[in-house]
């Protein structure tokens, strides 16, 4: 399984859109929305200035891009190819596609993360403990399996025509609802309720609670716990009936 | 009634051809070996053996002269259906070591439904498939069985070496990259791009992760398929050098003259079913029937009397050339001098294998519509 791994990886790193999209794109984006903000005034109701809470914001949308686009759209067009199926005539173990798939986003997502850091470190002197860092590199990397069981799960929902308006709408939606893009403060009290329930709200919400030196918000664990479990569920129920079906 | 008389005999013909050939090719596993070829050993499997196990054993006990071990495949009435349509409706047969094994069938006669049953991408609706005495996907884990699908997609943005180079490192016992390349005949392609490929060369790309490693078994489906003259000869005789190693090679083939040139046992599907097993000539002996072609020098003769002729299935005439199909061609002829006609430039062949094929699935058709 390491050599499919390897192969997935060599592939995802010869991809330029996906790295672009997937490694720079957050960063730029960080620049943009949080390039010309100020470094002393707080976001409301955060304690956070707008540079330090926008940085774990891109940092987890980075992530969500790569674990999200690498898996739906490979995986649904693959199925379409006939490459899974080729696969299964080989001794690789039925679950090791995916595990290869998630595992070469995962190396992705890792630079993704990192990069948003560095960019808010150097250009808008977002300072925090090591410990901070760290965690917040840990949290927000383990955090994106979430998000790459979904992309497994549509990848076996969709087929290779559907699958991109799918993962699109899924991204976009996940994205501003989560407020990935702009503080959820921001929204209209009604969207800020839906809002709380969204996994990529919680998900960011993690890395703000490290921002914050203080212990997660027990509902924003929950929610992260209970939809891997739905993600991973579903992916695990839409991959087994495409096998007997294929 | 003339037309009443010409016509009956040519029916009985017909019954006649598929009573002689139907059945006997239904219990081919009895009969239809015995003639084959020294290689080969008359099975005493038959389809209604109990179980697979008792059926391995008698193989082993009673095939002293086959060299490899027990059978490469057994199918135990395996049925599969989809909806209301049994793609395979309880199919029964054994591949043995060192075979060369075509599948012929119409479309929807099943054959691609059957090898994802034997490669274990479907799974039966009932009956069993064994492959080298255990599940289809065991038999892959170990590394015995090679394949190459018609439906076998390949991964995008990776070069063909890479690709193969991955299929190796899958295969318990690979190949060196290098050799697989060389005999796929993708050596120089080989840091192409995989979506950049033309058909012919996707196929070769595939053949060489179908023979990446050692395995026992190579199933292809439709392999030519793209393949222009040249890369189909090339891709045979590769094949054919497989098989000399000791290979069980199992191919669908809608190319028939390639069942006939290559493979040394013919399976016919139909319907689900195994209409015909037997090597080539065989299948061509028992569709019944031989071409008979004669001039008739002394102008034309009342053709009532030449459909009379017994064991005639057709009858054609054009001008002074008479065409005949016949189920017994020397009681044909015979009965032909008996009528007083003189023919010249008399001819008697047998019929090609896609001939025999289209007769034997032709009247498998009029039997069961």
């Amino acid at each position: 399984m390491n050599d499919l791994i390897k192969l997935e990886l060599t592939r995802a790193l010869r991809n330029r859109k996906f790295l672009f999209f997937s490694v720079l794109y957050p960063s730029i984006l960080f620049l943009l929305i949080a390039g010309s903000a100020s470094t002393t005034e707080k976001v409301s109701g955060t304690g956070l200035t707008l540079p330090t809470y926008m940085m774990v914001s891109m940092a987890s949308f980075g992530a969500l891009t790569a674990v999200l686009m690498g898996n739906s759209e490979r995986i649904a067009k693959e199925r379409e190819s006939g490459w899974v199926r080729q696969l299964r005539l080989t001794t690789l173990p039925g679950r090791g596609y995916v595990l290869a798939k998630t595992a070469s986003a995962a190396v992705v997502s890792l630079p993704s993360i990192v990069v948003v850091f560095a960019v808010a470190a150097t250009v808008k002197g977002v300072r925090l403990d090591a410990w901070q860092w760290l965690a917040l590199t840990g949290s927000i990397w383990a955090g994106s399996l979430v998000f790459a069981a979904l992309g497994v799960a549509i990848g076996y929902l969709a087929t290779g025509d559907a699958v991109r308006p799918i993962t699109m709408i899924t991204y976009f939606g996940l994205s501003i609802l989560g407020g990935l893009w702009m503080p959820t403060t921001t929204f209209p009290q009604w969207l800020q309720d839906i809002a709380r329930w969204v996994p990529t709200h919680a998900y960011a919400a993690l890395g703000q609670a490290i921002e914050q030196s203080r212990a997660p918000h027990i509902e924003d664990i929950v929610v992260l716990a209970v939809f891997f479990a739905l993600f991973t569920g579903g992916a695990a129920w839409l991959y087994r009936k495409d096998t007997l079906k294929a | 009634m003339p037309d009443h008389a010409g016509a009956a005999p040519e029916r009985g013909c017909h019954r006649r051809r598929y009573d002689f050939c139907h059945p006997a090719f239904r219990t081919a596993d009895t009969a239809g070996h015995t003639p084959a070829a020294t290689t080969m050993v008359p099975m005493t499997t038959t389809p209604t053996t109990p179980t697979t196990a008792t059926k391995d054993s008698t193989v082993t006990t009673t095939t002293t002269t086959r060299t490899a071990g027990p059978d490469v495949v057994v199918f135990d009435r395996v049925t599969k259906a989809y909806g209301d349509v049994r793609a395979v409706d309880g199919l029964t047969l054994t591949l043995h070591p060192g075979e060369t094994v075509a599948l012929l069938g119409p479309n929807g006669a099943g054959k691609s439904t059957t090898l994802d049953l034997l490669l274990g991408l479907k799974h039966a609706d009932s009956g069993t498939v064994r492959v080298f005495g255990t599940g289809p996907r065991e038999a892959i884990v170990a590394g015995r069985v090679g394949a190459m699908l018609q439906s076998g997609g390949l991964m995008d943005e990776v070069t063909v070496a890479e690709l193969v180079k991955l299929a190796c490192a899958l295969h318990p016992r690979p190949y060196p990259l290098s050799e697989v390349l060389a005999r796929a005949g993708v050596t120089r392609i080989a840091d192409r791009k995989v979506d950049k490929l033309s058909g012919g060369q996707a196929q070769r790309v595939r053949f060489a992760l179908a023979t990446a490693g050692d395995s026992d078994l190579i199933v292809l489906d439709e392999p030519t398929t793209g393949m222009d003259v040249s890369a189909r000869q090339a891709f045979w005789a590769t094949m054919r050098e497989q098989a000399d190693r000791g290979r069980t090679v199992l191919f669908a083939t809608h190319y028939l003259e390639e069942a006939d040139a290559i493979a040394d046992r013919v399976l016919v599907l139909h319907r689900g079913r195994l209409l015909a097993d037997g090597t080539a000539a065989e299948i061509k002996a028992k569709a019944g029937a031989r071409r008979i072609s004669f001039d008739l020098p002394d102008g034309p003769v009342d053709e009532t009397r030449l459909r009379a002729l017994p064991f005639l299935t057709t009858l054609d005439v054009s001008g002074r050339t008479v065409r005949i199909q016949s189920t017994d061609a020397d009681a044909t002829v015979h009965a032909l001098y008996g009528l007083g006609v003189y023919p010249r430039n008399l001819e008697v062949a047998g019929l090609g294998l896609e001939q025999a094929f289209v007769a034997i699935t032709a009247a498998e058709e009029a039997r069961t519509s």
